[in-house]
């Protein structure tokens, strides 16, 4: 009888990468709620206790922040731009994990893409596809974005979305249809330029 | 580390198939794809081309609107192509399509204006044996990737994880699911197209409506199905004329095969057709009868 040999090692392993990567993603990826909307997710951006959101999942001053290990952390808004949909939240946690960040300009039509967030109030859920575009959506728009066929659903928002070694590539913000629609890195970048976030001192109206 | 070396692969993939993948202005709206086929030859999607004149491709390689002369048109496989001339642009790459099977990643590929390329990622969910589409086109392959073909993709490619195409995609063929043209078919059509700008079709010259047969004659008669198709026109000098098909006999059968819908009937008149004999079987006052004809060939007016 003749048989066929397939060498299912390599999608064993494909599926274990898979799996670490979900992993190592969920441990960068934070809930936030109570700053006035339903909530959604965030990115650790810097070990010293910044996270990055949308600024429709905190349009207000004061929240919480939870970490992926159940910790949760009052939070504070300390930069935010509705236009481009952005939130600096700062905790008072120092030594996280944060996320490792790669230039948005560099990501490539086709590169496999993955999300992490909250939907529907279950954290750590995974979504995967590939990059759709990078840029704008028409020729005149004002914004820039980067589009991946990866399935959002609210509470997803503000969360990472990231390349095949976990390096996060944008924010996810908005749901296109089928199409999730995130805030390129290189934005978020442009939106905390000046910003310093010390260890120790969380930030004041007034310096003593 | 598979998962980048397979990310880096899909976006190297895109990248060469976006060589050859145009933008095909041919509507008002949100610009569809083609892909360059043949030197001075671009493939695209008919439902997506709503005028005959006027029509340019772009690609960012090359500046500007490139304009482009329809060769021709086939709406029964939902082709159209396009002679430019010759571009400075690469041909797609072919896949062989017999080396396709279920389960293999595709990539569906568009340009559907001046942002850029875009892609979508799916595997392929059914590869099957060849078939009529329901205005009668003959494909080669049924070939559907569980995939979304987003605005102004029909027209682009599918290609496998080496940005090598499979076929054409379209979202006009269907209403339920989007489709692939295969490879082979696009290159009968085309060849067909650019020699004389049109498929030749088969012809009976009649017009005809579906109707219900009454139930005492479906099981009179013996026949599968209530449906039947009513002839409520015949064209002087046509092959239905000439085999004397009167207005208000109903069709129930073309050569052996049962028709309960027009479409049946535009299904049996391939190009291969013409000039065969073939037995209709009407109701004709009540009583079956069987009408021998030899398919004519569709008047080029007609298109």
């Amino acid at each position: 009888m003749a048989t066929t040999e397939y060498d299912v090692r390599g999608a064993d392993f494909l599926a274990e990468e898979c799996a670490g990567l979900a992993d190592s993603l969920r441990r960068v990826t934070v809930e936030v709620s109570g700053f006035g909307s339903g909530g959604g997710s965030g990115v650790i951006w810097h070990p010293a206790g910044l996270i990055i959101t949308n600024a429709h999942v905190a349009p207000r001053t004061r929240g919480v922040v939870e970490l992926w290990d159940g910790q949760t952390f009052d939070a504070l808004v300390i930069r935010r731009s509705f236009e481009r949909d952005l939130a600096a939240v700062w905790i008072e946690a120092p030594n996280l994990t944060a996320a490792p960040v790669r230039d948005s300009t560099t990501v490539r039509v086709g590169e496999l893409a993955f999300a992490v967030g909250a939907p529907l109030g279950m954290p750590g859920t995974l979504t995967a596809g590939i990059i759709h575009s990078v840029g704008r959506v028409h020729p005149r728009a004002r914004r820039e974005w980067v589009q991946a066929d990866v399935t959002l659903l609210p509470g997803n928002s503000g969360g990472p979305l990231a390349d095949a070694r976990g390096y996060v590539v944008g924010i996810n913000s908005m749901i296109a249809g089928p199409l999730a629609l995130a805030v390129p890195s290189s934005d978020v970048l442009r939106f905390l330029s000046g910003l310093i976030v010390e260890p120790v001192t969380p930030p004041k109206n007034e310096a003593a | 580390m598979l998962l980048p070396d397979l990310s880096n692969a899909l976006a190297d993939a895109v990248e060469r198939a976006g060589a050859s993948t145009v933008s095909v202005y041919g509507r008002d709206r949100l610009p569809s794809s083609g892909v360059h086929w043949r030197p001075g030859v671009v493939i695209t999607a008919d439902h997506a081309l709503e005028r005959d004149e006027e029509i340019s491709i772009a690609h960012p390689d090359r500046a500007g609107r490139i304009p482009a002369a329809l060769a021709g048109r086939d709406p029964t496989t939902d082709l159209a192509v396009l002679r430019v001339d010759p571009l400075s642009l690469p041909v797609a790459e072919g896949r062989e399509i017999d080396s396709v099977k279920v389960g293999h990643l595709v990539l569906a590929v568009g340009r559907p204006g001046e942002a850029g390329m875009s892609a979508s990622l799916g595997v392929m969910s059914a590869v099957g044996p060849a078939w009529t589409t329901w205005r009668g086109g003959k494909v080669d392959r049924f070939l559907r990737a569980d995939l979304d073909l987003y605005d102004g993709f029909s027209g682009g490619p599918l290609v496998d994880t080496q940005g090598r195409v499979i076929g054409i995609n379209t979202s006009g063929l269907s209403r339920r699911f989007d489709l692939t043209i295969p490879r082979s078919t696009v290159n009968r059509v085309a060849d067909q197209l650019l020699a004389s700008g049109r498929i030749s079709r088969g012809y009976l010259g009649v017009g005809m409506q579906p109707v219900r047969i009454s139930d005492q004659l479906v099981s009179a008669l013996n026949l599968a199905g209530n449906g039947g198709v009513i002839v409520i026109s015949v064209e002087p000098g046509q092959p239905a004329e000439r085999a004397g098909i009167l207005m208000g006999d109903v069709l129930v059968e073309l050569d052996g095969a049962r028709v309960s819908d027009p479409e049946d009937v535009i299904a049996q008149l391939s190009s291969d057709r013409i000039g065969a004999k073939i037995t209709a079987r009407v109701i004709r006052a009540g009583r079956p009868a069987d009408v021998q004809l030899v398919v004519g060939e569709r008047p080029a007016h007609w298109e």
